[in-house]
């Protein structure tokens, strides 16, 4: 287990400084701030509109941060050779690939955390009392990502990082239509058994996010 | 797990070391006296080792390591030499259990490389290493550290010796992004010293380093062999490895072509003879040419290069004798590494029936200067 949290603190310690990552976390903070800053919150200002578009902007950064980072976390360390030097001291690979995992999530959740707690500050200012569900939308948000970062792990070890960004953004937009995959794998009268075996086999492999 | 190094016998940990100050000034003494520490024992076995790979483009199946064996001895210095792509870093991977063999058989301190107690018990250095940028040297030699399982206080002490050692005193808290290839590869070193190992894998370990930390990595390596460790060492600095290593292996395209200690491998090269008053008539000629001589003319002096044998150097003489010469020196030369290298490479692309680069590019010269 050390072995592992060694490895997550090194692969921590390198993705937070990623540029790229900050970046999006950047712009994720600024339309959070923006949207609050021209949006005047009267009575007829819907709540819900706003944790949507709130969660919607952390949730989209997250996914980009996500996938970024978790396409990179180990075809980086093969091109540098720096996982020669660490797989030739006493460490197993699924050590190594545990250590990138947590490493990677452990940004993940951070960058997600400082969007929600920017995001759940500004609501309860502006609504002048904490709002419990925002706190569970960004929970929520963090375990996508979690899934999602451990399917970009998964293809990272067998496909380049170009293909992957494609398959595990697909997974994510398959992942988010779970119920539109749902009902055309559930069988009925009119539906032709392949289709709904193709789509009950996407339902069945795709995690629902 | 680690042995304490902080022993004041290496002279090491004595002062304040420059930066980019050599780290032979500690080592040189112990050095000079160079001498292999080879037992008996294997450190190193390779039996008909093959690894084939698929060309993505083609599709054909390529062997990067073509049946190899050998054996390297405990406490030696044994230097894998061969052009790029020959297979080198496939065999040291497959010594470090880093890739799995698709056949043959490789033995690392007499066990299947790749599980932890060996592990434990080597290190590698790859060539040109990277290593995470926003930390400090001391930083990740103390990262390094912390995977052999050493305790802080331990680690601590490590990194601070091993830091001295290479000569990164003084810049042992910089981020590594502020380093120049010759401290990174000092860094390289560092890292694989930390488990006190007993067989090191270094890959080019000078490859792109101006002389002074070119001459640091090579004397730390003959620091190495003093303490018998065994070092499995590729490069391509072929005059290095002619000074540092016991036995050397050349391989080209996944086979070994030539493996010897390296002064039997130097020996029978030419020897130099310098003449008075040889007139070089065709007759003359001739009879060097059967003799496996050749002749330069400098004015009335005549070089004749011959073989070095006692049989070819006698007739030679007895040649000059006979035609009334004047004998006035006699030289034996050495053939270099360098020398060998090439001839066996070469001996290599004309068996694989290829057109040799070199005797391309010499004609290409010609051509041109026509």
């Amino acid at each position: 287990m050390g072995t592992v949290f060694t490895l997550a603190q090194g692969t921590f310690g390198e993705a937070i400084r990623r540029k790229i990552l900050n970046i999006f976390l950047m712009v994720a903070l600024a339309m959070i701030g923006l949207y609050f800053a021209f949006t005047s919150f009267t009575a007829r200002e819907d709540l819900t509109i706003t944790l949507s578009t709130g969660l919607g902007v952390i949730s989209l950064a997250g996914v980009f941060i996500s996938v970024i980072l978790g396409i990179n976390l180990v075809p980086s360390e093969i091109e540098k050779r720096t996982i020669y030097t660490i797989l030739s001291k006493p460490v197993r690979r699924h050590e190594f690939l545990l250590g990138k995992f947590f490493g990677g999530l452990t940004t993940v959740f951070v960058n997600i955390a400082l969007m929600g707690i920017v995001f759940i500050l500004l609501v309860w200012f502006k609504i002048r009392h904490p709002e419990a569900s925002v706190w569970e939308g960004v929970l929520m948000i963090f375990f996508q990502m979690m899934l999602l970062s451990a399917v970009a792990l998964l293809f990272s070890v067998f496909v380049s990082p170009f293909v992957n960004f494609f398959l595990t953004f697909s997974v994510y937009l398959l992942g988010s239509m779970s119920s539109v995959t749902e009902s055309l794998a559930t069988p009925g009268k009119d539906k032709n058994p392949i289709t709904v075996g193709f789509f009950w086999l996407i339902h069945f492999l795709i995690p629902n996010l | 797990m680690a042995r304490d190094k902080s022993s004041p016998s290496t002279g090491a940990q004595t002062g304040e070391v420059e930066s980019t100050e050599g780290f032979s000034g500690a080592i040189s003494s112990v050095a000079a006296n160079g001498a292999s520490a080879a037992s008996g024992e294997a450190a190193i076995e390779i039996k008909n080792l093959v690894k084939r790979y698929r060309n993505m483009i083609t599709r054909e199946w390529v062997n990067a390591v073509n049946d190899i064996s050998l054996e390297v001895k405990q406490g030696e210095i044994f230097g894998f030499l061969g052009p790029n792509g020959a297979g080198k870093t496939t065999t040291i991977k497959a010594l470090l259990g880093l890739i799995f063999p698709d056949s043959g058989v490789v033995k690392v301190l007499g066990q299947a490389p790749g599980n932890n107690e060996i592990k434990a018990r080597i290190s590698y250095l790859p060539e040109s290493p990277y290593f995470y940028e926003h930390m400090s040297a001391k930083e990740i030699i103390n990262f390094y550290a912390s995977l052999f399982g050493l305790d802080p206080r331990e680690r601590s002490k490590r990194a601070d010796y091993l830091i001295d050692l290479v000569g990164l005193a003084s810049a042992g808290n910089k981020p590594l992004r502020a380093f120049s290839k010759g401290m990174l590869q000092r860094v390289g070193i560092a890292q694989s010293l930390i488990n006190d190992p007993k067989v090191l894998f270094f890959d080019e370990p000078t490859s792109g380093l101006d002389p002074i930390a070119h001459r640091d990595i090579r004397d730390l390596i003959l620091h190495l062999r003093t303490e018998g460790r065994t070092l499995f060492l590729s490069s391509h600095q072929l005059s290095d490895v002619e000074l540092v290593c016991d036995r050397v292996s050349i391989l080209y395209r996944g086979k070994i072509r030539k493996m010897g200690r390296v002064d039997e491998l130097v020996i029978g090269g030419n020897v130099e003879i310098l003449v008075m008053g040889l007139d070089p008539t065709p007759t003359v000629t001739a009879e060097l040419t059967a003799l496996g001589a050749k002749l330069e003319q400098s004015g009335r002096d005549t070089l004749i290069i011959g073989k070095a044998d006692i049989e070819s150097k006698n007739a030679l003489i007895d040649l000059i004798r006979r035609y009334k010469a004047q004998l006035i020196a006699v030289t034996p030369t050495r053939r270099t590494l360098e020398d060998i290298f090439i001839e066996t490479v070469r001996e290599g692309e004309v068996e694989a029936g290829e057109a040799t680069k070199f005797a391309e590019a010499s004609t290409a010269e010609a051509l041109e200067v026509k």
